[in-house]
């Protein structure tokens, strides 16, 4: 397992996992993982569907124990200490589940008072930042404006520790924009936050590290600056009249191409600017241009795919 | 969790005093024509022994008498019983199985104060709802010439109300174990039935009556309280197996996976 350890690291550890195992009758759980999350830092798990993404979540939670190894949260034993963990902590789970009957003003104010309670101006804060209505019940809520439900929960009151499961899942890309920029603004704030998605692009977005889980181990932790440049682009262009294509092969950042009739399929690292500059001279019929799924990054970079 | 377990329950007892109330009337309503009627009463005796001693029928025609049959030898504790193990396989594993339990515990609770303040709701709703079915017999009986001594009904209704809990208890406790609330409903149900089936048999066949302490309603009801009164002994019994099966659930619940 590959261990970068970044340049600036921070004095104190938030969460501390040290070889942790969960094995489950069925096959799956994780195996050995060992993890350091540091204060004020932004950490994102990311991983296909089925990796032990929200495994390793729910063990930080208490919620499932685990088989071996030790958790330790902001120096506290994750089992031993759990009400006193979950006091600094605030969590949004992966498959959100709301009380129906009632309005998200009743269930935040029922989550507040359990808090011991909450100053109602800091929940209004995240009620405003998500544009919630608070005052109808669940049952005639949209998916995304349940998940807002779920992250004013999670966020509301601060806390140091923020544990978010797939935040931005079913909501509209202006609220993914706000969650973004509440999530940058508790890190700058120096609180910590521990995301996991399987989308490459949020998590980009979000985190100043990434950890790569598949089949319960972490195989990789980078910093994402580290992994964007890593990942390369993905060009298909169609062009009006046959080219010449040796000229866009050979420009630099092309690691692999190939050729379609009139088409013309690149993979472009880093930089992509000499390529749209070049295509932009032709008239195309096509074009577009993604970022590879996490499929291929991982069978690009870290060997094949799972069986 | 209390005041929360209390109001989702607030709609369901409405429905349940309302039921009840309705059941109280209609049997009350019966009573005047049945009451110390001489025919009726020849008609009782005539229903043999057997079936006399397993539904409890004796002095029919007598306030207590017609109460302890009509009302309950078997329905009363069934509807409230019924209830306590819908709303206590509901507050534990029906919460799990929805998955509502991860948020929750995402609040810094511990699992023992979840347990137990939701068996603290479903106390207080077993026994208001036992309190209604009070009210209503000691308090609109006179009105349909039915009258019962205070201290009769109450110990009646309190043996109701702990064998009830005793059911709801068990329906949480199997809950906090394994999170099923199907099977919690299902174990429950078959427990609270199997113990009248138990108590009720024993009148009859004299084989079980060396088991009759096994079953929670021979202690609850078993020694006919509507008439003769509190019997404190057997009272605790019944309380002291809600107690353990409570300490059951704390503990269990404390220590396995919650659904994944």
């Amino acid at each position: 397992m590959e261990r970068v350890v970044s340049a600036d690291v921070k004095e104190s550890v938030a969460i501390s996992l040290d070889h942790v195992t969960k094995i489950y009758r069925g096959g799956g759980g994780i195996h050995e993982l060992s993890l350091d999350i540091n204060v004020g830092e932004v950490f994102g798990f990311l991983g296909p569907n089925g990796a032990g993404k929200t495994t390793t979540i729910r063990l930080i939670l208490d919620l499932i124990r685990p088989s071996a190894g030790r958790i330790s949260v902001f120096g506290l034993d994750a089992r031993a200490d759990s009400v006193a963990i979950r006091r600094r902590l605030g969590y949004l789970p992966g498959e959100l589940a709301l009380y129906e009957r009632l309005s998200a003003r009743q269930i935040l104010t029922h989550f507040a008072h359990l808090r011991g309670g909450l100053d109602w101006s800091k929940v209004q804060h995240y009620v405003d930042a998500f544009d919630l209505d608070v005052d109808r019940p669940v049952r005639s809520l949209s998916r995304g404006n349940r998940q807002k439900v779920g992250l004013v929960a999670a966020m509301m009151g601060d806390p140091e520790f923020l544990v978010l499961d797939e935040p931005t899942s079913g909501l509209d890309p202006l609220v993914q924009r706000r969650v973004q920029e509440e999530v940058r603004r508790a890190a700058r704030e120096g609180r910590t936050v521990l995301l996991s998605s399987h989308v490459l692009s949020e998590v980009g977005e979000m985190a100043d590290r990434v950890g790569l889980i598949r089949d319960g181990r972490l195989i990789a932790i980078e910093a994402v600056a580290q992994l964007q440049q890593r990942s390369a682009h993905l060009v298909e262009a169609r062009f009006r009249e046959p080219t010449d294509f040796e000229v866009f092969i050979a420009l630099p950042g092309v690691t692999s191409h190939s050729v379609d009739g009139r088409t013309l399929h690149l993979e472009v690292a880093g930089d992509l600017n000499p390529i749209v500059a070049l295509l932009a001279r032709h008239v195309l019929d096509d074009l577009s241009i993604r970022e590879p799924t996490l499929e291929e990054l991982f069978m690009r970079f870290y060997g094949a795919p799972s069986e | 969790m209390y005041d929360r377990s209390l109001f989702e329950q607030r709609r369901g007892i409405i429905g349940w005093v309302i039921g009840m109330a309705f059941f109280c009337l209609v049997m009350l309503a019966m009573y005047p024509t049945i009451h110390a009627n001489a025919s009726f009463a020849k008609l009782i005796e005539a229903y043999p022994e057997a079936l006399r001693k397993l539904f409890d029928i004796s002095d029919y025609t007598t306030g207590p008498g017609y109460l302890r049959t009509e009302v309950f030898s078997f329905m009363a504790p069934l509807l409230i019983a019924i209830y306590a193990i819908l709303q206590g396989s509901d507050f534990l594993a029906g919460e799990e199985e929805r998955r509502t339990i991860d948020l929750l515990l995402a609040n810094p609770i511990s699992r023992r104060r979840v347990v137990f303040e939701k068996w603290l709701a479903l106390a207080t709703g077993t026994f208001v709802l036992s309190l209604v079915l009070e009210l209503l017999l000691g308090l609109v009986g006179p009105l349909f010439l039915l009258h019962l001594g205070w201290r009769q009904l109450t110990a009646e209704v309190l043996g109701t109300a702990l064998f009830a809990l005793f059911g709801g208890t068990f329906a949480l406790a199997w809950g906090a174990a394994t999170g099923a609330r199907g099977s919690a409903r299902g174990v429950a149900a078959a427990v609270s039935v199997a113990m009248y089936l138990l108590s009720a048999l024993a009148q009859l066949v004299t084989a079980l009556k060396s088991f009759e302490w096994a079953s929670l309603w021979y202690h609850a009801l078993g020694g006919d309280p509507l008439t003769t009164g509190f019997h404190y002994w057997h009272l605790g019994v019944v309380a002291l197996s809600i107690g353990a099966l409570l300490a059951a659930a704390l503990l269990l619940f404390d220590r396995r996976d919650l659904a994944t």
